[in-house]
This record gives C-alpha cells, sequence and structure tokens, in this order.
C-alpha cells in the first residue's frame, strides 16, 4: 500500500486529468444536446464529427501549414457546412413524413448512424490516415506543477477553449436574433414558424453549430490522443455527461462532463484500469434508471395521445 | 385476422424447409456459411422487429441477448456437457427471463431514454463477456465443440445448414402465429398510441415488458444457431456493428413485416460479402458505401422496399377496382381481395 501522500498526490492529479479531459467531453456533448433539443433526437455520429475535426485540422497544418489561428476558422467553418448539409439533404426529407408517435425518431438516428459510417467510411479511404497521426500540441512549453501535480499546458489550453466557447454560447443563446430563434424552435417549431421564424434554417444552424463545436472538440482532442478513424467512439462519454447533465440542460453538459472526466480517471486508479471502458455506459443505466431528468435537466415529457 | 393463418402462408416455410436439406448437397462449403449466417441474422432481426416494428419501442439491447443466447449455449455445453436441443432454450429462457428483469425498469423510460438505456445495458454485458475471463474466456474467447443432436454430429456449414433452415422455418412460423394473436394486436395499439391502448383496456407496462421478453427469446435462440455453424465466439463479434446492421435490415427491407424482412436480410447481409469480392481498391469504401445505402434508404424508401412493392401491388388492385366500377363491375369482390 502505497502512503496515503502519495495516494492523495495520485488522486489529486486524476482529477485535474480528468478535468481536462471532462472539458472535451462537455464540448461534444453540448453538440449533441444542441441538436436534441432543435430536433428531438439522439446524433449517434456525433463521434465522427469531431473525427473529421480533428481530421481537418491534421489536413490543413499539414498540407495547407496552416496555424492554429487558421485551423479553428476552417474546421468550424466546414463543420458547419457538413452539419447544415445533412440537416437540409437528409433530416429534413425525414421530418415531413408522419409516424405512429413512437417511432417518429427510429429512422432519424438510423440516419446519423448511417452518417457515421458515411464519415468514417470516408476518412478511412483516405490513405494518409491508415497510421494513427498526432497534431502539435496548441499551446508548448514544459508542464506546469501545481505541488505536486503536474498540468499539461494543452490540458490548460482546452480549458481556456472550452470556457470561451461555453460563454460564446451563452452570448449566443441570450442576445442574438439567431440564438432566440433556436431556443423558440426548440419549444415549439409549430409556434415558431407562426410567427414567422424559419424553421428550416434554424435546424440547419442548429445542426451546424453542432458539428461547428464538435469539430472544436476534435481540434482539442486530436494533440492530446492518438487520431485514428475509430476516435469516434467518444461521443459515448459524451452521452454519459448529457444524461448526467439532463439531456435539455447546456451548463449541466458542463457539469456531466467533468463529472464524467474526473470519475473515469479515479475508477482507473481507484478501482481497475478495465473498469473505464464500462463507466459511462454503467453511468448511463444508473443515472436513466434512478433519476431520468439528470441533475440539471426539465422533467421528462408528459405522455401525448 | 385471428385464429389459423391461411395455408398458403405455409408454402414459402415449407419451401424453405425442403431447401434446407437439399441445398448442402449441391453449394459449396462457403456458400453454406453465408446461408447459415443470413438465416441467423433473419432470426435476430425477427425478434428485433418485435419491439421496434410491432410495439414502437426504442429498445437496443438486442445484441446483449443474442450474446446470452450464444455464450449460454456454447458453456453450458463446454463446461457442463449440456447438448445442444437442451442447451439452447434453457439459453434462450435465461435470455427470456433477463430480458423481462430488464424490462420491467427499462419500459418506464421512453423513445431516446430508453434507447440510451438499453444500448448502455448491451454495453455493459459485452464488457462482462469481455472481463470474467474464468468464465468466458475473456477478450479471446471461446472455442465452440461442435454439438451433435440426436447423435447427429454438426461439424461443418453443410451439416448446420438443414438443422439452421429448421430452426428459422419454426422461428417463421411462430411468428406468423404470433401476428395474428392478440398479443400483437395489443402491441400494434401500445405503438399508436399508449394512452388509447390503456384505456382500451390493454395492461400496457406488462404487454410491454412481454415484447422484452419474447424478443429477447429471439435473440437467444438466434445466439444458440450461432454455436451451430461458428467454430468460435468472442466479445467482439457483439459490437454496436451487429446494432447498424440489424437496424440497417429493417430499414432498407421494411419494418413489421416478414417478406421485408427477408428482403432486408438478403440484401444487407450479402452486401459485405459482395463487396468482399470487388477489387482493392473498392475495398476502402465499403464503409461509406454501407453507410450510403443506409442514408439513401432511409431518404426515398421511408418504409423499405417491402413497402414500395406492397403500395404498388394495393394501387393494381385498386385500379382494377375502379375500372370494374366504371365496367359496372361489382366493387364489393375486389374489396374482399384487398
Amino acid at each position: 500500500m502505497l502512503p496515503s501522500i502519495y495516494m492523495s498526490t495520485i488522486v489529486l492529479q486524476s482529477v485535474v486529468g480528468g478535468l481536462a479531459t471532462g472539458c472535451v467531453y462537455a464540448l461534444v456533448s453540448l453538440s449533441l444536446v444542441i441538436i436534441y433539443k432543435s430536433s428531438d433526437m439522439l446524433n449517434f455520429g456525433g463521434g465522427e464529427l469531431v473525427m473529421i475535426g480533428g481530421y481537418l485540422a491534421l489536413f490543413a497544418a499539414v498540407y495547407l501549414g496552416l496555424g492554429y489561428g487558421f485551423i479553428f476558422p476552417f474546421v468550424i467553418g466546414a463543420g458547419f457546412g457538413v452539419g447544415a448539409l445533412f440537416d437540409r439533404i437528409t433530416l429534413h426529407r425525414i421530418r415531413g413524413r408522419s409516424y405512429a408517435a413512437n417511432s417518429a425518431h427510429v429512422p432519424m438516428i438510423v440516419a446519423t448512424l448511417g452518417l457515421s459510417f458515411l464519415l468514417k467510411g470516408a476518412v478511412r479511404a483516405v490513405p494518409y490516415t491508415e497510421e494513427p497521426r498526432r497534431l502539435d500540441p496548441l499551446w508548448r512549453g514544459d508542464p506546469l506543477f501545481i505541488g505536486n501535480i503536474v498540468l499539461q499546458w494543452q490540458d490548460v489550453a482546452i480549458m481556456f477553449v472550452t470556457a470561451g466557447v461555453m460563454l460564446g454560447l451563452l452570448w449566443f443563446f441570450r442576445f442574438t436574433m439567431i440564438g432566440k430563434g433556436l431556443r423558440a424552435i426548440s419549444q415549439s417549431p409549430r409556434a415558431a414558424a407562426l410567427v414567422g421564424m424559419p424553421v428550416i434554417l434554424l435546424r440547419m444552424a442548429a445542426w451546424g453549430l453542432s458539428a461547428s463545436i464538435a469539430g472544436i472538440a476534435g481540434v482539442l482532442l486530436a494533440p492530446k490522443l492518438l487520431m485514428t478513424p475509430d476516435m469516434g467512439a467518444i461521443v459515448m462519454m459524451a452521452f454519459a455527461a448529457a444524461v448526467v447533465g439532463g439531456i435539455t440542460s447546456l451548463p449541466g453538459c458542463v457539469v456531466g462532463g467533468m463529472i464524467i472526466g474526473v470519475l473515469q480517471n479515479l475508477v482507473g486508479v481507484l478501482i481497475s484500469p478495465q473498469a473505464i471502458a464500462v463507466t459511462p455506459f454503467f453511468v448511463i443505466m444508473i443515472v436513466l434508471l434512478l433519476r431520468p431528468q439528470g441533475l440539471f435537466g426539465d422533467s421528462l415529457p408528459s405522455k401525448r395521445v | 385476422m385471428f385464429g389459423m393463418p391461411p395455408l398458403r402462408q405455409f408454402i414459402p416455410i415449407s419451401i424453405l424447409i425442403v431447401l434446407g436439406f437439399v441445398l448442402p448437397f449441391l453449394l459449396p462449403q462457403y456458400f453454406l456459411y453465408c446461408g447459415n449466417l443470413l438465416m441467423m441474422y433473419a432470426v435476430l432481426a425477427l425478434g428485433f422487429d418485435i419491439l421496434l416494428g410491432w410495439s414502437g419501442q426504442f429498445a437496443f439491447a438486442h445484441v446483449a441477448f443474442f450474446g446470452i443466447g450464444i455464450y449460454g449455449t456454447a458453456l453450458l455445453q463446454i463446461r457442463l456437457g449440456v447438448p445442444f436441443i437442451i442447451g439452447m432454450p434453457i439459453a434462450a429462457a435465461a435470455a427470456g427471463v433477463i430480458g423481462f428483469l430488464i424490462g420491467l425498469p427499462a419500459t418506464r423510460l421512453r423513445t431516446i431514454h430508453l434507447a440510451l438505456a438499453t444500448f448502455a445495458f448491451a454495453e455493459c454485458v459485452q464488457w462482462i463477456f469481455r472481463t470474467w475471463g474464468s468464465l468466458t474466456g475473456g477478450a479471446d474467447g471461446v472455442r465452440i465443440t461442435p454439438p451433435q443432436i440426436f447423435g447427429y454430429a454438426v461439424g461443418t456449414d453443410g451439416q448446420a445448414f438443414p438443422v439452421v433452415a429448421l430452426i428459422l422455418a419454426l422461428v417463421i412460423v411462430s411468428v406468423v402465429f404470433f401476428s395474428r394473436s392478440k398479443f400483437a394486436r395489443s402491441l400494434g395499439a401500445i405503438r399508436e398510441s399508449e394512452h388509447v391502448a390503456a384505456a382500451s383496456g390493454i395492461n400496457v407496462p406488462l404487454v410491454k415488458v412481454l415484447a422484452f421478453a419474447v424478443s429477447a427469446v429471439y435473440a437467444g435462440v438466434a445466439g444458440g444457431m450461432y454455436t451451430l455453424f461458428q467454430s468460435f465466439v468472442n466479445p467482439d463479434a457483439l459490437d454496436a456493428t451487429l446494432l447498424v446492421l440489424l437496424l440497417s435490415i429493417l430499414v432498407v427491407g421494411g419494418s413489421g413485416s416478414i417478406p421485408g424482412i427477408a428482403i432486408g436480410v438478403l440484401l444487407m447481409g450479402v452486401l459485405p460479402e459482395v463487396l468482399r469480392l470487388a477489387p482493392r481498391s473498392l475495398l476502402v469504401w465499403q464503409e461509406f458505401i454501407y453507410g450510403l445505402i443506409i442514408i439513401l434508404s432511409i431518404m426515398f424508401m421511408p418504409e423499405g422496399i417491402w413497402g414500395i412493392v406492397r403500395a404498388r401491388m394495393q394501387r393494381k388492385i385498386s385500379v382494377a377496382a375502379k375500372r370494374d366500377v366504371a365496367q359496372g363491375g361489382r366493387m364489393a369482390e375486389r374489396e374482399v381481395l384487398r
């Protein structure tokens, strides 16, 4: 048994590391929740949007020689295009049909699964992606020491960017016309259409915004992980974060992401490294069964006849 | 729609049984292996459809019950020496019981929440198979010994083929009877509206949980079929790819009907094998093509291929009926046909 001073350092270290990964989970789950609120569905292709964000950043850095100052706008723009086009071309067709009350989500979710295969396959078909790659860190420098705890500058950068995105979203949803429109269509698309809002365009904007945020998460993750076309599996962490936060709440995502990130590291240190893989699923099951509305979510929608 | 189904519905089933005994003498082993695989997918998809298509419950745990069927049958045989003919029903029943127990809390959830919770359950089960090494062999998997059925050794794909076909035929018969039962109608009512179903005297929670259990039993049977023609199982066989395959079978073929599922199984099950024969340059695009097919078929065929076929057949009948009216024929007779 290690002396308790080492143990507490290890625990503190894993908490700090967990907060950094938690920020990435928070970003991905923000992108999922924005889609849930605008389209009332889950995006199982969310992880692949993260992945193409990372690979677009890589291509931009390697082939175009861009710095991070240009990579971020490039990825945000490209992600916005992919998301908005997918919504307009595919989901818009599906939404217009009438289904039985309970099964309306099936085709949309299957469509996002199709999107996930499409993106994964497209990236895999590029010969450059055959071996795992890594992007240069966003912020170089010797690791930062706080007491006994080591902090990578990349993690600091991740936290700053996440905070920036959060504040930006807060401003966007509070004070801009498009953000208010998105809130309106998430409450009632029909009423929003009645007062003259362009619901179709707003939904495209929601998907574009969501894909952009996922892309940012991909850029942040690319220097931390080895990139493979399968890195979209991170979406399960984001689902767990969203469920903990209550699926409908944006601040809930951030808190949920932190909780999942820290919990995952603590499970790895205190229980067993094997159990890390199952943590998000276990959390999803427990939270949904005991408290389906999560920490900050609205109470579940009542049954409609 | 109740009661004994018309006899002509049994013609394709008896053809299936006959083919099951004749084809092993005609086809090479590789084709028989593919045939076994497709028939297993068909049983999986039929069970999945009970939850997704018939009752509109968005449950993603099917792969977990499939795994319980595989590991249950295989481990009973390897560790305890229970023969297949007893082991498979036990494993299927175990899957059904676990499905029932999972259904109790899960049916309180709806739509997205149900999908997430059941998906998480399936991943947890896969993790247990991977981690509980002393029982399941862990990530390395288990070697399945060839089963014996009444002294008939099932060693090769050709020997397994008639047995697999027979099980599929029995499953289809059970689905035909199921589709004409009061239970199936209750499921349809719940799919359309739980309130109306409850108001017409259907015990909604009980019927939902039973649907979970029945669907899990079908998955367990499919798991038993797996042990007949595969010599090896590891947890990677139970990942989300299989779930996506099942969903795409229902979407491309058309859910809620046996012919639709047959079409879906044939197309989506054969697709990977066809793509494997394709030149190397095309092989890289396999995943891309798969995703494209899923998206396009959802966009342009809301009720799958069978939906299009059925709509065309009905249009033909109604055109004929209109012509009869114009000629002064009796429409009532045509209406009966419809």
